[in-house]
């Protein structure tokens, strides 16, 4: 696995000669005489009518040492699921240790000063319940999720207590670990779409922490025992943490519950970071990253997005919808559904207290990677250029508003939605605003959206592939990065 | 609705422990449905779910990769897409555009089994989904761009799933190992050459033969009110004629003696995988049961059998899962082990068969039944959360088992296996002459797919 660097030069001009290349060095498949052709007949019945719906408050209550604790009640079935957010994950990873908060997460169910590894286990699996510990790379949060029978509610806290106040990190569970995730990365490493996402996340976010996407072998191999109690000690407090519960339960029994596990969580508050600072943009450029024998070229291309706080996140989101997110969505109708060059063409919208990327992705053959990159960028080029019209558009804002109603279906959806307004400490108007304001996205927002965020004077292109593959933007000189 | 864990508790034994765990352990809530058959031979199922303002809506068709013929393998899958392709009065590609801009969700999918097609939409487009259904079960509207073009997707969605993933080649060339009969020996996805070869009378032909009312099964489940949507599924899909039967699928899997072997040299796997297939019953019947609570202990949570003999104490696998399937036909138990790299495959193939070998020996716990049936009942419980989900599963009762209750009682029927049967069940089916087993060998890059190694005995 390599990924060739050049120098670069700028991205429209490496562009416009990969494309220009008459002969290219392996034939391109042509295009198809007769294009498949997306058709609107609007005979379907349609409500017009939009659902309003209102999503159901949680209980917020802060304990004394600090621990935010949501409660929201769902009564439907006799189950429930907790999931306590610790405010620091692998953003804070130190620089010579890119996995830390991984790694600690991951230790937190080998041992305890109450249970072993295998008791932990026992202990979890007799009662039919869920519990996962973890961190990921580009997460500024570590979390811990549980689910289980509703009756079982006070076992599952204990155990979650456990794990969250009292691990151990006993050396041998550690060796026994180490070897897992040794292995678990090279597992990885086969994947083309965590190739892609290393190589593009490297280009994008440069020296930031966010570049970061896998551990390195000399990071799990150098951790100890006490660099996990470090970092356990300083950020699992209780004034770093937010604890939601969703299900069938009653807020003062389970409020009994949780002071029992939780009240005697102790220690400092930890330090919050200030994520606002992001190295400049890089020029655009375009990644290669060897993979021998793929059948498929695993594109990415992006930018910095917004911030869930910044001003016009919402009209980010409304026009990744209208690009790509969904198969309604430009990208997925046109190199899917028009051209036929992928299974799938989506773009997403990230969101952390950082600029999570704004990024779209395809898997495509090798034969038609040109043809795709050329789509992509026609696509991108569109949505800034011209304003999406009207009726595009008012679909597009209907699709969000109008999806509220499944969101009420999914009680940990709902959760994290109300976990997200504590952590980034947003009014709790906040969901009832939000589809006010998706409604009253303009035309003109859209396309500034666009223009600020498909930003193609930085967009970061990866395409990881096999090295051999018939593709004009190989043999191109002017192939940067 | 019986419960057996009480008849479990006379048998003696480590009653206490037992009781505990399970005395206060709430009940499968049950989902009361109507079950009505249209004049054309359409079953519908409604349920009423009020807990949120949506519902879903699944239409299950009797037809999978098992009734495709040689030659045109992956044609099933390939016409699920066609589906979406435009049919008299939906353009191509509008159904996603008429459910995703209401709120809604969609999919369809394919197995060697049933084909489903199903949406959650906001309670107030229950006609929009009445509409799409039936429109492209009355009348599929079919021209060659559209089947090249999803051809293309198609191929695509194998080579993102099988060709250009590592253990892609293995996970499929384990069932043609197993399997005999052309039904389940083929994979779903289907070979680039026959994906190929389907024509736009193919797809015509498949959709007369296949996609009748009287071949399907229509579930709702959401806030609805029973009687008029019963009224809207007769206004949609009552006109729409019924066709003879389809021709039935010869399943009988002939007599396996001896084991089979094949090894994959892998240039995409950079550790080795084992997967190793047993011949079960078909689901739905107590040796099947009793096998997929086996699966449990052998690999459902930390404290299962294979995690703590391969994972923890061998430490010869990264992750190991034990998997009892549930189908219309002869079915299969598999286990598969993502292993360290130098670790040697057979002596994590043996310590595989050694903990089976335990099983058929010595039996399971009393515990191990208990903690079997309680991860059971959460996971049954939380599937439930989903009205669309629980549409899918009545439809797939219906289609695979005659029994749409089975959403009920599947429940009861875990319950209701016994240590002692799980100990037979394994002596029975878990032995060399039903066994086959393939092993993925990262290998040098080659510039050609994995190839393979067969070894019969």
């Amino acid at each position: 696995m390599t990924a060739k660097c050049r120098s670069s030069i700028s991205f429209l001009a490496a562009l416009a000669a990969a494309m220009a290349v008459a002969m290219p060095a392996f034939p391109q498949e042509q295009h198809a005489a007769e294009l498949s052709k997306v058709v609107r007949l609007n005979r379907a019945p349609v409500s017009n009518e939009t659902l309003q719906v209102t999503l159901p408050r949680p209980v917020v209550t802060k304990l004394p040492n600090g621990l935010s604790v949501l409660v929201l009640e769902r009564h439907k079935l006799p189950t429930v699921d907790f999931v306590l957010w610790i405010g620091t994950g692998d953003m804070s990873d130190p620089k010579d240790m890119p996995g830390l908060a991984s790694f600690t997460a991951g230790m937190l169910r080998e041992g305890t000063t109450h249970r072993t590894s295998a008791q932990l286990a026992a202990d979890v699996d007799k009662i039919g319940a869920t519990l996962n510990a973890s961190s990921d790379f580009g997460s500024t949060n570590s979390a811990v999720m549980a689910s289980g029978l509703a009756p079982s509610a006070g076992q599952i806290l204990d155990l979650i207590g456990d794990v969250v106040l009292n691990p151990t990190f006993p050396s041998d569970e550690l060796e026994k670990y180490k070897r897992r995730q040794l292995s678990q990365l090279e597992q990885d490493r086969s994947q083309p779409y965590v190739l892609a996402q290393e190589r593009f996340r490297q280009a994008l976010y440069q020296d930031f922490p966010a570049a970061v996407t896998l551990p390195t072998p000399e990071s799990i191999k150098a951790t100890t025992p006490e660099r996990l109690k470090e970092f356990h000690h300083h950020y699992y407090v209780p004034g770093n943490a937010i604890l939601g519960v969703v299900g069938d339960v009653k807020p003062d029994e389970i409020m009994g519950l949780i002071r029992k596990s939780f009240a005697d969580w102790k220690g400092q508050p930890a330090p919050k970071p200030d994520w606002s600072h992001l190295p400049p943009a890089a020029p655009a450029k375009i990644c290669l990253v060897d993979r021998p024998d793929s059948v498929q070229t695993n594109i990415v291309a992006g930018d910095y997005g917004a911030r869930r706080t910044d001003p016009d996140y919402i009209a980010l989101y409304v026009m990744n919808r209208v690009l790509g997110g969904g198969p309604q969505a430009r990208l997925f109708l046109n190199l899917r559904e028009v051209h036929g060059y992928t299974y799938g063409a989506y773009s997403r919208v990230g969101d952390d207290k950082y600029r999570e990327a704004w990024a779209a992705n395809t898997e495509v053959r090798n034969a038609v990677t040109d043809g795709s990159m050329e789509q992509l960028m026609a696509e991108f080029k569109r949505i800034r250029n011209e304003k999406v019209p009207e009726t595009e558009l008012n679909e597009a804002r209907h699709s969000i508003v109008a999806n509220f109603a499944l969101s009420l279906e999914q009680p940990q959806g709902l959760l994290f939605r109300w976990m997200l307004v504590q952590d980034y400490g947003l009014p709790m108007d906040y969901w009832d605003r939000y589809p006010v304001e998706v409604a009253h996205t303009t035309p003109d927002a859209v396309q500034a959206a666009a223009r600020k965020y498909v930003d193609l004077d930085h967009l970061q292109i990866v395409c990881v592939g096999d090295p051999k593959q018939p593709a004009t933007i190989r043999s191109s000189p002017s192939v940067t990065c | 609705m019986t419960s057996y864990r009480w008849c479990g508790l006379l048998l003696g034994g480590l009653l206490m422990a037992a009781q505990l765990v399970g005395a206060d352990q709430p009940k499968l809530p049950r989902v009361e449905f109507t079950d009505q058959k249209l004049e054309n031979g359409l079953r519908v199922f409604i349920a009423v779910d009020r807990t949120a303002p949506l519902f879903g809506i699944s239409v299950t068709y009797n037809v999978g990769s098992r009734n495709e013929r040689p030659g045109r393998t992956g044609f099933a899958h390939l016409f699920e897409h066609m589906m979406f392709e435009g049919s008299e009065n939906v353009g191509k590609g509008e159904h996603f555009i008429l459910i995703f801009n209401n709120g809604g969700n969609m999919n369809g999918t394919t197995n060697e089994d049933r084909t489903n097609y199903f949406e959650a939409l906001p309670k107030n487009q229950l006609d929009l989904g009445l509409f799409l259904e039936s429109d492209r079960m009355r009348a599929l509207a079919v021209n060659q761009s559209n089947l090249d073009n999803q051809r293309n997707a198609v191929q695509e969605e194998r080579r993102l799933g099988v060709d250009n993933q590592p253990y892609g080649k293995a996970f499929l060339d384990i069932d043609n190992l197993a399997y005999d009969n052309f039904a389940y020996k083929h994979s779903t996805i289907g070979e680039m050459a026959d994906l190929n070869a389907a024509s736009v009378d193919d797809v015509k032909e498949f959709f007369r033969i296949y996609y009748a009312p009287n071949n399907a099964v229509l579930t709702l489940v959401g806030d609805l009110d029973p009687a008029q949507t019963l009224e809207k599924v007769k206004k949609y899909f009552g006109s729409i004629p019924s066709q003879p039967a389809p021709p039935p699928v010869n399943m009988t899997e002939p007599s396996h003696y001896g084991e089979r072997r094949e090894i994959i040299y892998d240039p995409l796997a950079r550790t080795p995988l084992v997967i190793m297939a047993y011949h079960i019953p078909p689901g739905n019947t107590p040796d099947n049961e009793a096998l997929h609570v086996l699966a449990s202990v052998l690999s459902q949570g930390e404290s299962s059998r294979l995690y703590l003999r391969l994972v923890k104490e061998k430490q010869f696998a990264t992750q190991v899962f034990a998997q009892a399937d549930e189908r219309r036909g002869p079915s299969i138990l598999y286990v598969y082990a993502f292993l360290r790299p130098g670790v040697k495959p057979e002596d994590c193939e043996k310590a595989i068969r050694d903990e089976i070998a335990a099983v058929q020996k010595d039996g399971i716990t009393t515990e191990e039944v208990e903690k079997a049936r309680v991860q059971f009942l959460r996971e049954q419980i939380q599937t439930r959360q989903s009205d669309l989900y629980t549409a899918m599963r009545i439809g797939q009762y219906a289609v695979y088992f005659g029994d749409p209750d089975l959403i009920n009682t599947v429940v009861d029927k875990f319950n209701a296996v016994t240590a002692d049967q799980v100990k037979e069940a394994a002596q029975k089916y878990l032995v060399r002459e039903q066994l086959s087993l393939v092993t993925d060998l990262p290998a040098a890059p080659q510039g050609k797919a994995a190839t393979a190694q067969k070894e019969g005995k």
